[in-house]
C-alpha cells in the first residue's frame, strides 16, 4: 500500500474490511450524466413534443407495404384475376405439377390429405364443390383469398403467385385419382366438368 | 479507526451461529443440481421434442417454471441467505437475533421449495412468470420472508457496530422490497385450496408482474448478490474496498432507478405508452449505477491482479463481476424500444438471462462457497486444482450458452419480420423460423452441460473437504460494542449509516416512488378502453378452457400480444388492444414465441384442426416442436368448480349475470355437447363431450373475438 493510497483510506473498519474514498471514476460520472440528460430528451421527444406514438409508426410502414403490394390489401390475398387457359397450360408442365405437389404437401396435406383425399378440409379430388365448381379460376380464388370462416388461410397473403399457381395446377392434375379413405362429399356435385 | 475501545474490560465473548449457514450452503448445493438438471431436460425438449417422455408433469409448459423457480428461489435464495447469515452476524458483531427464527427460517424455506416442486408438475400454477405458485404457497412465502426479516432487523437492533457496512444496505434494500413485491404481486382471490384469480386483469397485471418479475431480478438476484460481493470480495482478495463514495452514490441510484424499468419487459404492447416510456428510459439510466458495483468489485482488486492467475476464488469473482457488466450493460440495450423490438419473445432474451444468472449469480455463488466452506468447516479446500478445473469448463458453459442464444435469438427476429419486395413474409411459417435453429438449441444444451459437469467437480470437492474436515468446535470471538460511542461524523450519510431505522424507511421510500407513480394510474383501467368498444366476457366453456390453458404453460411458449409492427401484422393479424384482455385474470402475454402468437388465432383454423395439432402436433404443422397432449383427450372438464369460479370474477368486476353464475356448469356442459357434435361431424371422436380438449378448444376459438363495437 503506497502512501498515497493510505491518505485516501476511510477510517471505517468493519470485520477487517477498510474502505478507499476513491473519486468516482469521471468516465462513469459523464455516463451517468449522459444517460439521465438522454432519458429526459428522450421522454419529453415522445411524451410532450409530438413524437409519433406506435399506432402512427405503424400507419407509415403499413402505408410503404401498401406501396410495395401495389395497393392490394393482405388480409384477404391478392386478388389477381388469372385465366383459366393459363392454368390448363400451366398443368402439362410437369415441373410446375412438381413444384405443385412440394408445396401442397408442405402446406395444404395437414388439413387436405397427402393424397387430397380431404381430412379437415375437404376432397380436393372428388366431383363435389363448396365454393365455386371445381374450374382451376375458381380454386385458384380460394387458395389466394382463402375461406377464413371456414378457416381456409388465404395463402395469396402468404405464398407467391407463382407457388398458387403451382398448386392449382396440381390439384387440377389429381382430379379423378380416386384415393383410399377419401372424405365424405362435401357441397354440390358438378357433373360435366 | 477512531472508535476501538481497548478498555479489556469491555470485551464480550460471543459466538456466531455458524451451524445456520452450513444448512444454507448444503442446501444451496443440492437445490443448485435440481435447478441445473430442470433446465437442461427443458433445453433438450426444445432441441427434441420427444424428451418430455410423453409424461404431463414434464412437459416444457409445466417443466419450465419448475426450472425458473428452483434457479432463482432454491438455489439463488439459499446462496443469498447462506451469505447473509454467515457476513451479517460478523458485520455487526452479534450473534442472529434467533436461532429458533434461524431454523424456522430455513426449515419453512424447504418446505416451500418441495411444495413448488410437487405442485408445479402436477400444474397447479397461476401463470404469472415467477409467481406461479398457488395462494397457499405464497402466503408462506410471504409469512417466512417475515420471519427473515424480524431475524434480520432484530440482529440489527442488537448490534454492536454502530455503522452498517454497504453490505449490509444492500441486504436492507433486498429484504424490504422482496417484501413489497411478493405481496403485492401476490394479491389473488382462491377459488380452491389450488386456484387462484389475481385481483388485477389484463394491463394492470401485465404492469403489475412485469414490476414483480423485472424486480424480482434486481432485488433477489441483484442487490444480495452486490451485497454479498461487498463483503466476500475484499474478504478474498485481503483488500480495501476501492471508493466509499461510488458506494454511497450507486447504492441509492440502483435502488430507485430500478424499481421504474419494469415495463420495459411490454414494449409495443397495449400498456399506455408513458408507461412503456418510462420503462425504457429508466432502464438506459440504470446503466452506470449498475456498473458502479462492477467497477467497485473490480477496482478492489487494484494492487491485487496477480492472484486472479493463482487464485481460483478471484478467477470466479472477477468472472461473475465481469458477466454482471455484461448483462447490465445488455439490458439497458434490450430496453431501448428498436432494439427490443427485435428481440423480444426470442431466445436472446434467454441468453441475457443465463448471462446473468449462471455467469453472475452461479459464479459469484461459487466463489462465496469456495470461500467459506474451508473456513466453516475449519479445514483446507481439498483440490484448488479441481476448483480451477471448474472455473474453465463452467466459463466456457456459459459463454457457449450466451453465443449461442444470442444467435438463436437474432436469426429468429430477423426471419419474423424479414418482408420481401412483393411485400409479403419471407418466411411465413412460424416453424420454419423454429426449425432453422435447432442446431443452435443443442448447442446451449451442451453448453449447459459443461456448467453442471463444472459443479457437479465442485461438489465433489467441497464433499471431500468437508468429510476430512476435523470435528470442530464453536469458537468464541472477542468483540467490543460501539454503539454508545457519540457519532462524531460530520457527514450525514457517515451518520445515516448509523441509523438503521432511518436508513431502511428511506429505502422503502425510494422504491415506492416509482411504484406507486407507474401502477396506481393502470389500477383505473376502464380509462384506457376506448367509449366505442366493448368486450365480451368468456363463456363457462371458454373460461374453463383458459384455465387447462394455464395450467398447462401455454404461456411459456406462446404469446398472446400482437405488437404495432407490419410484420407481426402480416402474420397476425390487427395489433392487440386494452380491451382484448381486459377481463383476462391473469394475463396471459407471455415473453417468448417458441410458438406463435395466439392472441387473434380464434377461428382461424377449424375446431377438428386445433383436436388434431393438440394430439399429434405434427399431423398438422409438419416439424412443429411442440410436445402432444394427448392427455387432453382422457381427462374430464372439471364443470363442477364453474359456478365458483364465476362468481369470483364477478366479485372482481366481470359483468356476468346473476343466471350466468348460477347456471355455469349446465351452460358449459351444453356448449361443450355442441362443440363435440361439430368435432364429430368433422371426423373427431365420439363421446369428447365431456373431455378438456373441447373446453380448451373452446378457449382458442375465442382468442381475438371478443372485442365488440358497441
Amino acid at each position: 500500500m503506497s502512501n498515497q493510497d493510505q491518505d485516501n483510506l476511510t477510517d471505517h473498519e468493519y470485520d477487517g474490511i477498510r474502505e478507499y474514498d476513491n473519486k468516482l471514476p469521471i468516465w462513469w460520472l459523464a455516463t451517468f450524466i449522459g444517460t439521465v440528460i438522454f432519458a429526459f430528451i428522450y421522454w419529453l421527444h415522445y411524451e410532450f413534443a409530438g413524437g409519433p406514438d406506435l399506432q402512427a409508426e405503424l400507419k407509415i410502414e403499413m402505408e410503404q407495404l401498401q406501396e410495395k403490394t401495389g395497393g392490394h390489401g393482405h388480409d384477404h390475398g391478392t386478388a389477381v384475376a388469372v385465366s383459366e387457359e393459363e392454368l390448363l397450360k400451366l398443368m402439362t408442365s410437369a415441373d410446375t405439377v412438381s413444384n405443385g405437389k412440394l408445396a401442397f404437401t408442405g402446406k395444404c396435406a395437414s388439413c387436405h390429405g397427402d393424397q387430397l383425399q380431404g381430412l379437415i378440409g375437404p376432397n380436393l379430388v372428388d366431383e363435389y364443390w363448396i365454393h365455386g365448381k371445381g374450374s382451376l379460376s375458381e380454386i385458384h380464388t380460394v387458395v389466394s383469398q382463402g375461406v377464413p370462416e371456414k378457416g381456409m388461410p388465404a395463402w395469396g397473403a402468404m405464398l407467391k403467385e407463382d407457388e398458387i399457381k403451382s398448386i392449382v395446377a396440381y390439384i387440377g392434375s389429381q382430379k379423378g385419382s380416386n384415393p383410399a379413405n377419401p372424405k365424405a362429399p362435401q357441397g354440390e356435385k358438378v357433373v360435366n366438368n | 479507526m477512531s472508535q476501538v475501545d481497548n478498555n479489556p474490560k469491555n470485551f464480550e465473548e460471543i459466538y456466531y451461529d455458524d451451524d445456520i449457514v452450513k444448512k444454507f450452503i448444503l442446501a444451496t448445493m443440492v437445490f443448485a443440481g435440481v435447478a441445473f438438471l430442470a433446465g437442461l431436460m427443458a433445453a433438450l425438449q426444445l432441441a427434441y421434442w420427444p424428451m418430455n417422455m410423453n409424461m404431463e408433469w414434464l412437459t416444457f409448459g409445466r417443466l419450465r417454471p419448475l426450472h425458473t423457480n428452483a434457479a432463482i428461489f432454491a438455489f439463488a435464495g439459499n446462496a443469498i441467505f447462506a451469505g447473509i447469515y454467515h457476513s451479517t452476524q460478523r458485520l455487526l458483531k452479534a450473534r442472529m437475533f434467533s436461532d429458533s427464527l434461524s431454523k424456522i427460517h430455513f426449515w419453512g424455506w424447504q418446505l416451500i421449495i418441495v411444495a413448488a416442486a410437487i405442485t408445479l408438475p402436477l400444474g397447479y400454477s397461476q401463470a404469472k412468470e415467477y409467481a406461479e405458485l398457488e395462494w397457499p404457497i405464497d402466503i408462506a412465502i410471504a409469512v417466512i420472508w417475515v420471519v427473515f426479516a424480524i431475524n434480520f432487523f432484530g440482529t440489527l437492533w442488537k448490534r454492536r457496530e454502530k455503522h452498517m457496512y454497504v453490505a449490509l444496505w444492500f441486504y436492507i434494500a433486498t429484504i424490504i422490497t422482496v417484501a413489497v413485491l411478493h405481496i403485492v404481486n401476490s394479491i389473488e382471490i382462491p377459488v380452491s385450496l389450488f386456484k387462484s384469480y389475481p385481483v388485477y386483469a389484463g394491463i394492470q397485471d401485465a404492469l403489475v408482474q412485469w414490476w414483480y418479475g423485472h424486480n424480482a431480478v434486481a432485488f433477489f438476484l441483484t442487490t444480495p448478490f452486490l451485497g454479498l460481493m461487498y463483503y466476500y470480495l475484499p474478504k478474498a482478495a485481503n483488500r480495501p474496498v476501492y471508493s466509499y463514495r461510488l458506494s454511497i452514490i450507486h447504492f441509492w441510484a440502483l435502488v430507485f432507478i430500478y424499481i421504474w424499468a419494469g415495463p420495459h419487459h411490454l414494449l409495443y404492447t397495449a400498456l399506455p405508452e408513458w408507461a412503456q416510456t418510462l420503462g425504457m428510459v429508466f432502464s438506459v439510466m440504470l446503466w452506470a449505477p449498475s456498473w458502479g458495483g462492477m467497477i467497485n468489485g473490480l477496482l478492489t482488486l487494484k494492487g491485487a491482479w496477480h492472484t486472479l492467475r493463482t487464485d481460483p476464488i478471484i478467477k470466479f469473482f472477477v468472472a461473475a463481476l465481469t458477466f454482471y457488466g455484461m448483462a447490465t450493460f445488455e439490458g439497458p440495450l434490450l430496453s431501448i424500444k428498436t432494439v427490443s423490438g427485435l428481440a423480444h419473445y426470442t431466445d436472446w432474451i434467454v441468453g441475457h438471462v443465463h448471462g446473468g444468472a449462471l455467469g453472475w449469480n452461479g459464479f459469484l455463488t461459487f466463489a462465496m462457497f469456495y470461500y467459506l466452506v474451508p473456513r466453516l468447516w475449519n479445514t483446507k479446500l481439498y483440490s484448488e486444482k479441481l476448483a480451477n478445473i471448474h472455473f474453465w469448463i463452467g466459463f466456457l458453459g456459459v459463454m457457449g450458452y450466451y453465443v449461442s442464444m444470442v444467435a438463436a435469438g437474432i436469426t429468429q427476429g430477423l426471419m419474423w419480420r424479414a418482408i420481401g419486395a412483393d411485400g409479403k413474409l419471407i418466411y411465413p411459417d412460424f416453424v420454419e423460423t423454429v426449425t432453422k435453429i435447432i442446431p443452435l438449441y443443442w448447442a446451449r444444451a451442451f453448453s449447459g452441460t459443461l456448467f453442471i459437469i463444472g459443479f457437479a467437480v465442485m461438489a465433489y470437492n467441497i464433499y471431500k473437504t468437508i468429510k476430512a474436515a476435523p470435528a470442530s468446535q464453536p469458537v468464541a470471538v472477542k468483540v467490543t460494542s460501539n454503539m454508545k460511542v457519540q457519532e462524531t461524523s460530520t457527514e450525514t450519510h457517515r451518520a445515516l449509516e448509523g441509523a438503521a431505522t432511518t436508513f431502511s424507511v428511506l429505502t422503502l421510500l425510494a422504491v415506492l416512488v416509482g411504484s406507486v407513480i407507474e401502477i396506481y394510474p393502470t389500477l383505473s383501467l376502464h380509462k384506457y378502453v376506448p367509449k366505442d368498444v366493448q368486450t365480451v366476457p368468456y363463456s363457462q366453456l371458454e373460461l374453463a378452457g383458459r384455465d387447462i390453458y394455464i395450467r398447462e404453460g401455454c404461456y411459456v411458449c406462446h404469446s398472446q400480444q400482437i405488437r404495432p409492427m407490419a410484420a407481426e401484422v402480416l402474420r397476425y393479424g390487427k395489433p392487440s388492444t386494452v380491451a382484448d384482455s381486459m377481463y383476462d385474470r391473469p394475463f396471459q402475454w407471455g415473453s417468448k414465441r417458441t410458438g406463435p402468437d395466439l392472441a387473434r388465432v380464434g377461428k382461424k383454423y377449424p375446431d377438428f384442426w386445433h383436436f388434431r395439432h393438440m394430439i399429434d402436433p405434427r399431423a398438422t404443422t409438419p416439424n412443429s416442436i411442440m410436445p402432444a397432449y394427448p392427455w387432453l383427450e382422457r381427462h374430464k372438464i372439471d364443470f363442477v368448480s364453474l359456478r365458483k369460479k364465476l362468481s369470483v370474477m364477478q366479485n372482481l368486476g366481470v359483468p356476468y349475470t346473476d343466471e350466468e353464475v348460477a347456471n355455469a356448469d349446465i351452460q358449459a356442459e351444453k356448449d361443450a355437447k355442441k362443440v363435440a357434435a361439430e368435432l364429430k361431424a368433422q371426423g373427431a371422436p365420439d363421446n369428447l363431450h365431456d373431455k378438456e380438449i373441447v373446453a380448451l378448444i373452446a378457449y382458442l376459438q375465442s382468442m381475438g373475438q371478443k372485442e365488440k363495437k358497441k
